[in-house]
């Protein structure tokens, strides 16, 4: 018996010991193999000349939602129409995904002849030549705002076109207000202190909340900056604002949620991954919350009620005004296309185009193009038309546009974010996280 | 049969010197069935990863083509505070988990080797979660279930406990995810049971009728005799709590978040790699982490000299 068990077992346990390494070894190749899968860089081709393609074929990238395929697909067909000559191919992802799919492409040497950008990555593909100055081809850009129109340009040349405007604004939901016994407030006089009041007035309430916390987010300090005569990033691409108004910021929010004006911090982090249609205001436990102009559809629809849009508190009461038109979204180029003429006629049709237009709506944001934008006004829902008349009203009180973000910008939002976090749960105070946030930041754009 | 006689025959014919044709065609073959796997592992495998090694010596946006910069990002890695957020955020969760989620996985080996009436079915129930956990429907079905009005608080509530949104607290994040991990103990369980299967009844028998408790013959038969079972498992989930991702991005979106507190290493890289668009960073980051685990393989291994007993 014994010597039949060491026969079996001498066996047994090179086994086990092989399996082991081979498995382990395996798996750690796999892991590695997984997290590296880079696609080599290949060599640039360089922009190709001219551009008469007779037989153009474009592809055409972007990021949204299944609503917005649809619209962009309507357009290509409106387009080619037009053009038989060429041929537009969609190729589109979510929001996340856009970004590595992109950076990826570009490194395989494969970018799309027509893309969709937004601000903070804008310079980053600017600067490192991925995509071309559209100056040098035949746009009109003549009925764009031209504060809307300088947040595509960076060293004086266009590398985006804005297709859209949005509006970053306090959005109001006046049945919570009525249901708390709180007056609305006037939002071309309110204070910060007024704004305080009211969320911290509302939370006494039970189940309800005066304001969803708005801390986290790059543009509600951008505005607040602004009212302090200071900014985010400078024309240089550097961090122009003082700690001190950083601390104030975050000190607003602490100061609701000690008082029951926003939730607690983990109820916060909780609702802030969930999106606009689980947003305080979107399940009705809310009275306001930071919303961009275009975000108010989903969110009324959500709430099953009609919202209001408010001016941002302290307009009236700072320096300046903070508020400003962000364009939703760019057009860009790449700077490799084979045909940009071809590139250029399709996105001048996206841009000038009332058919275009007409199709998108107010998808991107309204229209960039004033022309178009008042050729559709009659097209638009009730809260479509409510946000347009909001940014209409806007127009003689906003100074200017925000630069375009400096490289790494794209960065910031999370570095912001988890900063927020560590000052809401208190474990930062908010003189220790606006340092660190500075330096980091730093860091990321230097 | 009379296939291998012929080739015996055909051996003894041409003698010891030479090896026979078929001998000779067998290489050929071998390199013919190998071939789909060889060439998968040179372009998949080894291809990128030599990639990753030079691009960790440069610096990489992606966009732009790579430039050669020594062992910067090696250095820089000495000065990154999240990084060394994200090596205690894994080697807690690696420490913690993985022990905790092979004796669970022993415990239910235990009892399901005892044989009972749908055996089949409990093993393939308790199963089921390492077939799942690491899909993103089971990491948002987490954030549900340990969310402030989740199923966790609504039960600790019947005894008047209001519990914390567990998944968005930066205390307690990291736990539910080392919870998730050890929820999926079925494939060390089932190495556990084939183990169990693997030793002799009769030692069981011997020791009982030398008098020995089902205590007794658990510690002084059942253990040594599964050690390397143990080792086997204990290898492998290392391996594979160390490159865990796919929880750690669906539960924080993608931040590492709250306040970092699930900043899972691989996490961190792919942040670096495709958020912050510094690839060169990212890839010196993936052969600082094949380096540790190595080196935890390697101890692992060595140490395993000492309590792992093959009974030879």
């Amino acid at each position: 018996m014994r010597t039949t068990l060491r026969t079996t077992d001498r066996p047994r346990r090179r086994l086990i010991t092989m399996a082991t390494v081979l498995t382990a070894g395996s798996l750690a190749l796999a892991g590695c193999g997984q997290a590296d899968n880079l696609a080599e860089n290949s060599g640039e081709e360089p922009a190709a000349e001219g551009g008469d393609c007779e037989q153009a074929e474009l592809r055409y990238a972007w990021w949204g939602s299944d609503v917005r395929h649809q619209l962009n697909q309507e357009v290509i067909d409106a387009f080619e129409a037009e053009n038989p000559d060429i041929t537009i191919t969609p190729d589109f992802t979510d929001w996340a995904g856009y970004w590595d799919k992109l950076a990826t492409g570009v490194a395989g040497g494969d970018t799309p002849d027509i893309l969709m950008q937004e601000e903070r990555y804008l310079r980053d593909y600017a600067e490192r030549g991925v995509i071309a100055n559209l100056d040098d081809y035949d746009i009109a850009t003549d009925a764009i705002d031209e504060n809307i129109l300088a947040a595509g340009q960076t060293d004086g040349a266009l590398y985006g076109i804005p297709t859209g405007v949005n509006v970053y604004s306090v959005l109001a939901n006046p049945a919570v207000f009525e249901q708390a016994g709180v007056p609305m407030p006037d939002d071309t006089t309110w204070s910060w202190d007024d704004f305080q009041e009211t969320a911290i007035a509302i939370g006494q309430t039970d189940g309800l909340f005066g304001m969803q916390d708005h801390g986290y987010n790059e543009p509600g300090f951008m505005v607040f900056a602004r009212q302090n005569g200071e900014q985010l990033y400078t024309e240089d691409g550097e961090l122009g604002y003082q700690d001190e108004t950083l601390v104030e910021w975050w000190e607003i929010a602490l100061n609701l949620q000690r008082n029951g004006g926003q939730p607690s911090a983990s109820e916060t982090v909780e609702i802030q991954s969930l999106g606009p249609e689980q947003s305080l205001l979107g399940t009705n436990r809310g009275a306001m919350g930071a919303w961009w102009t275009n975000q108010l559809t989903a969110i009324e629809t959500a709430a099953g009620t009609e919202l209001e849009l408010l001016r941002w508190p302290g307009e009236s009461q700072g320096e300046r005004t903070g508020m400003y038109f962000k364009p939703a979204m760019y057009i860009s180029m790449s700077a490799d296309t084979e045909c940009p003429d071809a590139a250029a006629a399709f996105i001048d049709f996206m841009v000038n185009s009332e058919t275009a237009g007409e199709l998108l709506l107010s998808d991107r944001g309204l229209p960039a193009n004033t022309d178009v934008r008042a050729a559709i006004a009659d097209d638009l829902s009730p809260s479509e038309k409510k946000a347009a008349d909001f940014i209409a009203d806007l127009e003689d009180e906003i100074i200017d546009g925000t630069p375009v973000p400096p490289i790494g910008a794209g960065e910031v939002a999370a570095i912001l974010d988890r900063y927020n976090n560590e000052v809401l749960f208190e474990r930062m105070t908010p003189q220790d996280a606006a340092e660190q946030f500075r330096s980091e930041v730093e860091a990321a754009i230097g | 049969m009379s296939a291998l006689s012929e080739l015996g025959s055909l051996r003894k014919q041409k003698g010891q010197a030479s090896r026979s044709p078929l001998e000779k065609n067998d290489g050929k073959y071998a390199m013919f069935f190998l071939g789909p796997w060889l060439i998968g592992l040179v372009l998949i495998t080894a291809g990128p990863l030599l990639a990753s090694l030079y691009l960790s010596f440069t610096d990489y946006d992606l966009l732009s083509d790579p430039e050669v910069i020594g062992v910067e990002n090696y250095r820089a890695m000495l000065e990154d505070p999240r990084l060394l957020t994200s090596l205690r955020v894994t080697f807690t969760y690696v420490f913690v988990s993985v022990p905790l989620q092979l004796i669970a996985a022993l415990g239910l080996a235990l009892l399901l080797d005892r044989g009972m009436r749908g055996l089949a079915l409990y093993r393939s129930v308790f199963y089921l979660p390492s077939l799942l956990g690491g899909s993103v429907a089971i990491a948002i079905l987490w954030r549900q279930i340990f969310g402030t009005s989740g199923l966790v608080n609504q039960f600790l509530g019947l005894f008047g406990v209001d519990g914390p949104g567990w998944v968005s607290h930066p205390d307690y994040a990291l736990d539910t995810l080392i919870i998730l991990n050890v929820w999926t103990f079925g494939a060390p369980m089932i190495i556990f049971l084939a183990g169990l299967r693997q030793i002799p009844e009769m030692y069981y028998e011997a020791a009982a009728i030398d008098g020995a408790t089902k205590l007794r013959q658990f510690w002084s038969i059942t253990i040594p005799m599964l050690t390397p079972i143990i080792f086997f498992n204990l290898v492998l989930q290392f391996i594979g709590a160390f490159q865990s991702f796919t929880p750690a991005f669906v539960v924080s979106g993608g931040t590492g978040g709250p306040a970092d507190s699930t900043l899972f290493y691989t996490l961190y890289l792919y942040q670096q790699g495709f958020t912050n668009l510094d690839m060169g960073y990212a890839s010196a980051m993936a052969w600082l982490l094949l380096a540790i685990i190595a080196v935890l393989t390697a101890l692992n291994f060595f140490l395993s000299k000492y309590w792992v007993f093959y009974n030879d």
